[in-house]
Order: C-alpha cells, then structure tokens, then sequence
C-alpha cells in the first residue's frame, strides 16, 4: 500500500502501474514519536502522518512539497524509514505555463524513479484507462438538498469526522472545497501525460498556489446558496486562517471556525462546537406547552462540565424550584447522578416527577437518564437571556473552555467563539495559579482586589505564565499583586473573546470563574462596561438546559 | 534615557488611538534614533557594530519617509532588483523588529489574531499584519516576496494585497534544484522586472544591475574574512548585531556602503585582541530581547556569536553576465530551501571552517520549517560530539518566550561547555 496526503499527487499515475493507494488521514491517540522527532508546534495533521508512517501500515510514501510542515516530515522519514519509496514531488506554486511545464518534467522523473523502486514499466495506455475509468463516477461538486440545512465545508482538509456529524444530525453537506472532498477527475487528451498534468494543476487550488483568484470566486458563489459554512482549519497549520479572517469579512453566512488536530480524543470538541453552530443556524421550534391540567410540572436542567456539575429543577411557570452543584469526578455519570439525587431531595421531589431532563455541558452524552442533550453554548444563551434579557453578549470561563456569546433579542445565538486547546484563561489556569501561590482558588479574587503594584503577565500558556509567577515570587513580589496580575491576564485572553463576536453590550459573565472578583473586576476595566452577574453563575447553563426541556416538553 | 522611554509611550499610545498620528511619532522616533546611533555611541560596543546598526536604522527611516524609494519584500526578496530601480527593499521581518521598539508588537499581535489569523503562526508575520491592518503602518506601491523560506510569505502578502490592495510579486522558489528550476526562477525574476517596470513607473538599470552583484561578490569575500577573524578577535557586540548583520546581509547586499563597512569592520577587528573564551554558532533567528542572552553575550569575553546560519546562508559567487540565472541560483542553494540536508551540511561546513565550541538553534514561534529539522541537526552534532542546545522561544513576542525558562536551560548549557 502506498500512502499519498496531497491532491496534487500523481495518484493515477501510481495506479497505472497497478498500485494500491490511500490518503493518509490520520486519527491518533497521541503524538509521542512525533513530537520527540520533530517539535510539538508542528501541524497536527503531518505529525499524524509521521505517526501513522512509523506505524509499517505503508511501504511507500509519496509527498509533495505542499508546506513547511511536510517538508519536514519528508527529512525525518527519510532518516527514520530508510527502507520506504519515499519521494518528495515539487510541486511548483504557478499552474500556468512555466509551472506546467517544470510540473510534467518533476513527473517524469518521478515516473522514472518508480519504475527503477519497482522494476515495472509504466505504461501511457494504462493511464489513460484509470483516468477514462474516474471520469464516470464523478457527482457534482454543490449538492443542495430540500427540507434539511445545507452546510459547506471550506479550509484546510477536513477531518472525516466534520461530514460523519452532520450527517447525524440530518444535515446535508452541500459542498466540501477542501482537498480532501474534491473529486479527481480529469481530460484525457493526445499527450496523455502532459494532458494529466495540466489536469492535476488545473484542480480548484490550495492556499499554497499562486493563483489563488478562482478559488474565492467559486466559494462565494457556493456560499451564496447554503444555510451555514464550516471553517475547518488544522491546529499548528496557519495557512487557511488568513482566508478565514478574509472570508468573515466578506461572505455574509455565519460561519464556523472548526480547529482539529487529528486526535481521537478531538471528537468531544468539534461535536461541541458543530452542535452549537446547528443550533444556531435552526433554532429548535419552540413546542406549544402542554396543559397539565393545575397540575405542577417540573423539568430538570443538568449541566455536565469539566469541574463542576449544576442541575436545575424548574417548574411550568419558569421558576427556579432547586439547584445544585457538585464537583465533577473521574467520572461525569457518577457526579450527574450525584447532582441528581441532591437537587431532587432539595425540591422534595422524586425522579418520576420530572417531566423531562435535558444535559449539556462537556459530559452531556454520558448521562444515561436524560432525555435530551443540547449544547452549553445555546443553555447559556437561554439561561442569561432567562436571568436578564437585555444580555446580548455573553463571557462564559469555566473550568477547561472559556467562551463568548452573542444573543440577539430573543436570547437566540447568533454567534459564539471558544477557546483553542489551550488552558491559558480558563477556571484550570486559576488552579494551576492559585497551586503556585498557595492559596485556595476561592481567594485569588479577593486577594487581587487588594493590589497596589500593577504587575504584567505576559505568557499566555499555563505552564510558561506558572513560571512565570515562580519568578515573581523570587523577586518577593506580593502575592495579592501576582493574583491581579493573573485576573488582567485572563481579562485580556476574554477580551479577545468578546472582541471576536462584537462588543454588544449589556454583558453578562457566567461560569466558575464569574464567582472571582478580581476577574471581574479586570474584565470590566477592560470593557469600560458593567458585568451582570447572577447570584449562581455556575448554574446558567443548566438553567438554560432546563428552559429548553420545557420547551420541548 | 527616561525621555526616551517617555516618547516610547507616548508614540505606542498615540498609535493605538490615532495609527496615522501615531506613525508619524513613530517615524520622528527613527530618525531620532539614526542621529542617536550616529553622533552617541554606545559604551563597550565595536565601532563596526554601531555602524551597522546606524546604517539599518537610515534606511528603515529613509526609505519609510519616502513612500516612492522602498517596496516591501521579505529577506529574501532579491534586494540587488529593488536597488537597480533606485529602490530599496524593506523586509517584513525587518519591519517587525524595528515596530518592537515601540513596545507595539503585543498590541499588533492581538489585533492581526482578532481579524482570525492563526495564534500559531510566525510572530512576525503576525505583527506586520497587524501592523498593516490597524493603519498604523502604510502601504507602499508594491511588494515582492518569495516562497522561500516559509509558507506565511505568499499568504502574508496576498492577505494585506486584499486589505490594502498592495500589488505583489511572489517569487516561486522551487525545491529542486537543477538547470530547470534555474530556467523557471529566472524567468519569473524577469518578468518580475517588467511588471515593475509598469506598476512603478521607474526604468531598470541592467548596468546597476550587474554592479550590485559584482559589489555583492566582493561583500562575500569580505564577510568570510569577517568570520575568520571572529574565529581569533574579540570584538565586542549585543545580540541585536547578529539580527542587523542578518538584516544587512538581506537587504544591504550590492550596496557599496555595506561592502564598505565589512571591510571596516575587518579593519577594526584585526586590531583588535585574541578572543578566549567561548565561541557560539548560532542557528536561526536570534530573540534579541531576551535578557537572559543579553547578560551573556552583549559585549562579553566569555562567549562570543561566531557565524550564524541565517547570515551566511548563500555562498554562492554569482555570475555577473547571467544576473537573472544568478540569483535565481542564490535562492535555489540557500540553506533553507529544500531538504533539511541542505541546511545540516551547510552548517556543518561552517563548523570546519569556523570551528565553534557548541551550537544553539533557536526554535522561533510558529517557524515549522525551522522547529520542524531542529531534531535531526542536533542528532548530526551528536554524531559528531559537538554540544548543542535548543531553545524554545519567539523572536518577537515576549509572551510565548519566557525568560526564566531560556535562563535555566542557557546556564546549564554553558556551564556544561566550561
């Protein structure tokens, strides 16, 4: 089997001399190897590669030139996989003319080395029967179906897992313009392989290549007849983000910016992040309310997140009956049931008069006796716009994400932006602090209201900043001055947030982290704006899970 | 000095709230800072140096004064074109160093990733962006810039040529290199030319041309003696000397002013006394901030930066009757461009020729291309017993370069060279 990444490979070329192929699409559990044989900022997708290289599943591997990244990746598996067909294509940026020509002249020799590798002969006719073969199964590019949301995925190869989901949640995806969606199909003409390779470069191009001006037009032209665009990018792989940033100016359907990186354990967040875009994009009908007949109603909202789990029981009326919060364990079902029992013994009631339980949160697919699960991001859009409707823009930290929400007047979505895989900001990056500072969590707020010397905390990652404050702490710094200086830190990591939904006032800040003061404090410095905050902040999203179940009861 | 700082806040300020005010401050502050560099020298620090220094300092405040006389380039955008129009070039790179002195590049930073650039791409691409986009810093006509060596040139380029509409050249540097990847560069260097020709408006001087590159070849000479005499002098410099060589290296090349001062630097330096202690080869870009680098290498007697790679990357004696063919050749043999061979055998010929006690490579944010190799040079100096260290950091943004961390690692380092 040969392993091939780029759409610029001559696949058919390899399949003319009988060859069996496959992308390499990578889902690994860790990047261990890869990251002691080249750096752990490489992108995730070519360390993935080099983790599945080393695995023997290929006995040849054919790159191209495509970026930085896999320039590398080719210098270590040559070093570490002397006995594989490793051949790097140069693939030139300019598909015109000079491009082409250097382009067919770098497939000659590629041709040559195969046929010298393998001991075969390549044969044109063969190749023209492979290409004659595809040119049949070709489906067209934009597929728009009735009755179902259509999304189009553009940006840097998508991860399987994008179109897996949608798919489950009846969604159509209507295009895929990224490498790995296009369809190979190309002319075949007298010069068959001059003609291929004219072909190969001709293909809707990647932001590596030159000419760069047809790409856009198709996509606007696309994305002019969908609901919704996903925005796929690949951690550590900067390319696409520029088109990201370009594309959010000018296209005017929402769009997500999905970041993967090829891990197995990902899964939980891209289905986050894609859930909420759904939601967003179709609102869930609201459900007329059911007569129960002066008969109280009640409804269970659980909020399953990294730190703690929050449950509220609210009756018809929308009034709160409960709460309760509890630490999230090991194990996210044992501390929903644990919250379950608590909150239904503070509303002195039993589990069979709950007329619906709806989760959310990071564990809310792993609780066995819910209903319903929606995301946190539209529970606390429904919860702030529950506790004050004149929320429109919402800064949600908890304990492993931090995120920002913008609302529109009826407490709908409209957009959100969360964090990257980085604990930097979040309720974890407090702990970490707090550890280092030795004192409690529950004091670092207090303890930074009591600051006098203004104190800069440049590293934005938790190990550096934690480091960071070791060295203050040498210095004899005082810690209520650290303290501030970590809640200005995070302030300015939110503030980022928000700027990237708009700033709409009012505000509301929800989560763990709304209960520490000195982060208040900071983000409202830096906002120039008040914060409101309900009087349990943790329990916003589980109060948002349970306006949802009553809606949908 | 507390003046200084004072303007340094109030241009940073200004900037941020008002960018067109603010960059003019900014700009009176460069050319404050040329006269600086000129008439008060600093204390400890070779005339060469200081020289240097002064000259990058004239043509970021020369040319940014003059909208007409600079293009925008990235380092390896053939200066020697940019010079035969009567131009000059100025690198992002460079740019984005110079932006630092204004403490600006956390706010440039932050604005470039809020428009959704990438966190984890290069700080100085990010902070050229940023710089751009905010309207802090203006456009000029035109841009050139080179695939080579990393993939955030061409979408650098091709994103500030949609926000400013700056039109630009990108020069496709392919990774192989034989006759036929010498007849496509070539080609697209000349036709580079032409479209110049027409967007700018200027002729092009293939007489200068020529001298630039006969000026260049007698630079070369003149910088491997520089390094010969490192090997032997003390000569005295901060870590930033390294960065302007570079940067000088890059976008002074051809100039007979900078042909000039290489030679007086070696002038200066033969004069000067034997060098005993230590001697560094640096690997990549330097973070010319980090305290931790300034405490052991500005001016010291104990350690002295030898050669760096990303100063000598080309050595190349160029063909002055074939300029095109020649610096397509230039690029095409660069130490970053190709395999990572390429750059393991250039630096191991710079360790025969210079012979230095040990190796640093600076891994720099973002830079994959870099980072990506720095593992398979170490595992080659293993091979050879030659000690190396790797330092993780960023060249510009002290928030991803913690100086604690560099200290600890440094320290063990050099004690472990003693």
């Amino acid at each position: 089997m040969i392993g091939y990444i780029c759409k610029y490979t001559p696949v058919e070329i390899l399949e003319a001399f009988g060859e069996k192929l496959e992308r390499i699409q990578p889902e690994v559990t860790s990047f261990e190897q890869a990251d002691a044989m080249m750096h752990p900022n490489i992108c995730s997708f070519v360390k993935g590669v080099l983790e599945e290289a080393l695995s023997g599943k290929y006995e040849g591997i054919v790159l191209t030139t495509c970026c930085d990244s896999v320039r590398r990746l080719y210098d270590v598996l040559k070093e570490k996989k002397p006995e594989m067909f490793l051949y790097i294509l140069d693939v030139p940026r300019i598909t015109g003319g000079a491009g082409r020509k250097l382009y067919e002249q770098r497939i000659l020799e590629f041709i040559k080395a195969y046929e010298d590798f393998s001991g075969k002969k390549f044969s044109e006719e063969k190749l023209k029967e492979v290409l004659e073969k595809k040119k049949g199964t070709a489906e067209p590019m934009l597929s728009l179906k009735k009755d179902r949301l259509n999304i189009g995925i553009l940006g840097a190869r998508a991860n399987p897992n994008i179109a897996k989901i949608l798919e489950e949640h009846q969604v159509s995806v209507a295009f895929d313009l990224t490498c790995t969606g296009l369809q190979r199909r190309f002319e075949t003409g007298k010069e068959v392989v001059s003609d291929y390779v004219h072909g190969l470069l001709r293909q809707f191009p990647c932001m590596r290549m030159k000419a760069a001006a047809n790409r856009e037009k198709l996509m606007e032209e696309y994305a002019d007849s969908v609901d919704g665009i996903v925005y796929h990018t690949v951690q550590f792989c900067d390319n696409y983000s520029y088109e990201y940033a370009w594309l959010k100016e000018i296209l005017k359907k929402p769009m997500l910016l999905l970041e993967t990186d090829n891990t197995s354990q990902s899964y939980g967040q891209i289905l986050t992040r894609m859930e909420a875009f759904l939601e967003s994009l179709a609102p869930a009908e609201k459900a007329e309310k059911k007569v129960t007949g002066g008969k109280a109603m009640y409804v269970l909202g659980i909020d399953s997140g990294s730190t703690s789990t929050n449950a509220v029981i609210m009756d018809e009326k929308r009034e709160i009956k409960a709460f309760a919060v509890v630490r999230t364990g090991a194990k996210s079902g044992e501390s929903a049931q644990k919250v379950l029992e608590l909150v239904l013994e503070k509303a002195g009631l039993k589990r069979e008069d709950l007329a619906k339980i709806v989760s959310t949160g990071y564990g809310r697919v792993s609780i066995p006796f819910a209903d319903e699960n929606v995301t946190e991001i539209s529970c606390h859009g429904k919860g702030a716009h529950y506790f004050n409707p004149k929320i429109r823009t919402i800064l949600d930290i908890g304990g492993q994400d931090s995120k920002a929400i913008r609302l529109d007047e009826n407490g709908e979505v409209v957009d959100f932006v969360m964090n990257d895989k980085c604990a930097a900001g979040t309720g974890r990056f407090l702990e970490a602090i707090a550890r280092t500072l030795e004192i409690d969590i529950s004091e670092v707020g207090p303890e930074a209201l009591k600051s006098k010397e203004e104190i800069e905390i440049t590293s934005m990652c938790t190990v550096f900043a934690e480091s960071e404050v070791i060295s203050l702490i040498a210095n004899n710094k005082e810690k209520a001055d650290i303290a501030n200086g970590i809640c200005r830190a995070i302030a300015n990591k939110s503030y980022s947030l928000l700027k990237r939904v708009g700033l709409i006032p009012d505000y509301m800040m929800t989560g763990g982290v709304a209960k520490n003061p000195g982060v208040v404090r900071a983000v409202e410095d830096k906002l120039k704006a008040k914060l409101y905050i309900c009087p349990e902040p943790e329990i916003v999203g589980a109060a948002g899970a349970a306006i949802y179940a009553l809606e949908h009861c | 000095m507390e003046i200084v700082e004072k303007f340094i806040q109030y241009a940073n300020k200004k900037a941020q709230e008002e960018p067109e005010k603010g960059w003019d401050r900014m700009l009176m502050g460069f050319k404050a800072n040329c006269f600086r560099t000129r008439f008060l020298p600093k204390k400890g620090i070779a005339a060469g140096y200081q020289k240097l220094e002064n000259m990058m300092m004239r043509l970021v405040a020369d040319s940014l004064s003059h909208k007409d006389s600079y293009v925008w380039g990235n380092i390896f955008a053939p200066c020697e074109i940019m010079h035969a129009f009567g131009m000059n070039s100025l690198s992002i790179e460079c740019l984005a160093c110079f932006l630092t002195g204004y403490h600006l590049e956390d706010y440039f930073i932050d604005f470039a990733q809020d428009l959704g650039v990438a966190p984890t791409l290069c700080s100085y691409h990010k902070t050229f962006v940023g710089a751009v986009t905010s309207g802090v810093v203006p456009a000029p006509s035109y841009a050139v810039t080179t695939s080579l060596s990393c993939d955030g040139n061409l979408n650098t380029f091709r994103f500030l040529q949609k926000k400013k509409g700056v039109g630009f050249t990108l020069l496709d540097v392919p990774y192989k290199d034989d006759e036929a990847a010498v007849g496509y560069l070539a080609g697209q260097l000349e036709e580079m030319v032409q479209k110049m020709e027409k967007v700018l408006g200027k002729p092009f001087d293939m007489g200068k041309l020529r001298q630039e590159l006969e000026t260049e070849n007698e630079t070369r000479k003149e910088l491997k003696k520089l390094y010969q005499l490192l090997q032997v002098h003390y000569y005295p410099g901060e870590v930033v000397s390294q960065l302007y060589l570079m940067m000088g290296v890059h976008l002074l090349m051809g100039k007979q002013e900078f042909l000039e001062l290489i030679q007086f630097m070696n002038k200066e330096i033969e004069g000067n006394p034997v060098f005993e202690g230590k001697k560094i080869l640096w690997v990549h870009l330097i973070p010319f901030y980090q305290e931790t680098l300034q405490h052991y290498f500005n001016s010291s007697r104990d350690y002295q930066v030898l050669a760096s790679d990303i100063v000598l990357d080309c050595d190349e004696e160029l063909d002055v009757e074939r300029p095109y063919e020649a610096l397509a050749e230039k690029l095409l043999r660069n130490v970053f461009n190709g395999s990572y061979k390429q750059k393991t055998k250039r630096v191991l010929e710079l360790m025969e020729l210079y012979r230095p006690d040990a190796v640093i490579h600076f891994n720099h944010w973002g830079c994959k291309q870099a980072s990506g190799g720095s593992i398979l040079l170490k595992e080659e100096m293993k091979k050879r017993d030659v000690p190396m260290l790797i330092l993780d950091g960023d060249g510009i943004d002290k928030r991803n370069s913690h100086d604690g961390q560099i200290k600890t690692r440094l320290e063990a380092f050099l004690e472990m060279l003693e």
